[in-house]
């Protein structure tokens, strides 16, 4: 599983680059996403899912959040 | 007064924007309406329009997409670079130093700071516009705090060795920008991976809109930001983010490759061997081989340039007298007198830009209509 570090990253880039890297995936598989507290936490869960993509763990991880989602699609 | 459309050959003071980069703001005017830094769906759209861009640039440039910031234009990533590194020193004073064949928001800005008490070097050009590696180490100082050197000249097409001139400024611990906005994607060189610091680029250079640029950093690369506001791009250039001209430089980057490099070289090659075969007494200022592909500029001794290119508009053909800048100037370009022309044979001096759209009938045309206008005028074929 590949993961993308996108700490420090603000909204809504931090979503806009996670949903570029997750439509580059097959359907199912799933990405290790880093992300801040705050904003990102609040906003990018929830965006990934309104895009059809499926959190599959959300855990905190030091000061941040760390995801795993899965790729939606058929 | 000409009927036909006329023929373009001014391509390195803009170029028109191509069909594919029109399509894809188009589509992004009329769909993607919001703010790329608002959080709901639409406003990730045009982030992730945004996002797609930066990698496609970065991809050009041989590039990590957050080392990228989006800026205005050229002029904008000169001055922030430029700018943005002294402030970011803390410094009130030291050293600079540029070429004698920089762009004006290049030279502009280092005459600023000169003006606030920083010493500024510029160093001098070959006949071929070449900075001499030696000038450059007899340059640099211990409070050298930035060096900037164009990477591909905008008038003569000289384009620098960087990877010499870096080292030499790596070695004397002094950071490197260069304005790449005449080369980037025209030459088959991945800049970032360059021993440069801060890359400036543009989009309408490269059939992309006007009014969007970047500017690369590298690692470790600290700028202090010149526009302040909402924080956008990383703090370091604030204002909402031009989301459609972006997604318009995203693709001209990724559109411009091999074979439009290759289209340019073909018609660089036939303008140089049409101008020595039909212009025996006119000289080629710059590099012949291994400049640009874009730019030839030809000096007819013993003409008026600013009449010829009045004569060649009336023509149908679209050249210049030097830069855009000095387009309606009457006085010799500085970087002609920088490469040793003598003031009347910059004023005998014409620059001829072409695109990869540009045709070979096209160039046979302009040069038969050279050869017509210049005949007419004794001592100068």
């Amino acid at each position: 599983m590949e993961t993308l570090d996108l700490t420090g990253i603000p909204c809504p880039q931090n979503t806009a680059r996670a949903l570029m890297a997750l439509e580059l995936l097959d359907p199912g598989q799933a990405l290790e996403l880093l992300i801040d507290d705050g904003e990102p936490h609040a906003n990018v869960p929830e965006s990934l899912e309104i895009e059809g993509h499926t959190i599959a763990l959300l855990e905190r991880q030091g000061p941040g959040w760390r995801i795993i989602a899965a790729r939606g699609g058929e | 007064m000409p009927s036909a459309p006329p023929t373009y050959l001014d391509h390195a003071a803009t170029t028109p924007v191509a069909p594919e980069v029109i399509e894809a703001m188009a589509a992004l005017w009329s769909s993607a309406t919001a703010n790329a830094s608002s959080l709901h769906r639409s406003g990730v759209r045009a982030a992730r329009a945004v996002e797609t861009a930066r990698s496609q640039v970065a991809q050009r440039l041989g590039a990590k997409p957050e080392q990228i910031v989006f800026t205005s234009g050229g002029t904008e990533a000169n001055n922030l670079a430029i700018k943005g590194t002294i402030a970011a020193t803390g410094r009130s004073g030291g050293h600079l130093i540029c070429t004698a064949i920089e762009h004006p928001s290049v030279l502009a800005p280092m005459r600023w700071l000169q003006a606030r008490g920083f010493d500024l070097t510029i160093l001098p050009v070959d006949r071929q516009g070449q900075v001499q590696p030696d000038s450059l180490r007899q340059a640099l100082r211990p409070d050298t705090l930035l060096v900037s050197i164009i990477h591909g000249s905008n008038e003569l097409g000289t384009v620098q060795d960087l990877a010499v001139l870096g080292e030499i400024c790596r070695r004397a611990g002094a950071p490197l920008h260069t304005d790449a906005c005449q080369s980037f994607t025209k030459l088959p060189v991945e800049l970032a991976t360059l021993p440069v610091d801060l890359v400036s680029i543009n989009a309408h250079k490269i059939h992309g809109p006007q009014g969007v640029g970047a500017l690369w950093l590298a690692p470790g690369i600290t700028l202090e930001a010149t526009a302040h506001g909402g924080g956008q791009e990383r703090g370091l250039r604030s204002g909402t983010s031009n989301t459609a001209g972006i997604a318009g430089f995203g693709v001209a980057a990724a559109s411009f490759g091999p074979a439009r490099r290759a289209a340019l070289q073909a018609r660089h090659a036939q303008l140089l061997a049409g101008l020595d075969r039909r212009f025996p007494t006119a000289h080629i200022n710059g590099p012949r081989g291994n400049g640009l592909p874009h730019i030839v500029s030809v000096t007819f001794p013993g003409s008026d340039a600013k009449r010829l290119f009045q004569q060649l508009n009336r023509a149908g053909f679209e050249v210049s007298t030097g830069s855009a800048c000095h387009a309606t100037a009457t006085t010799p370009s500085p970087a002609l007198l920088a490469v040793g022309l003598e003031p009347a044979d910059a004023l005998a001096t014409l620059r001829i830009s072409h695109g990869y759209t540009t045709t070979p009938e096209q160039i046979d045309a302009l040069l038969d209509t050279l050869h017509a206008l210049l005949r007419a005028t004794p001592g100068t074929t």
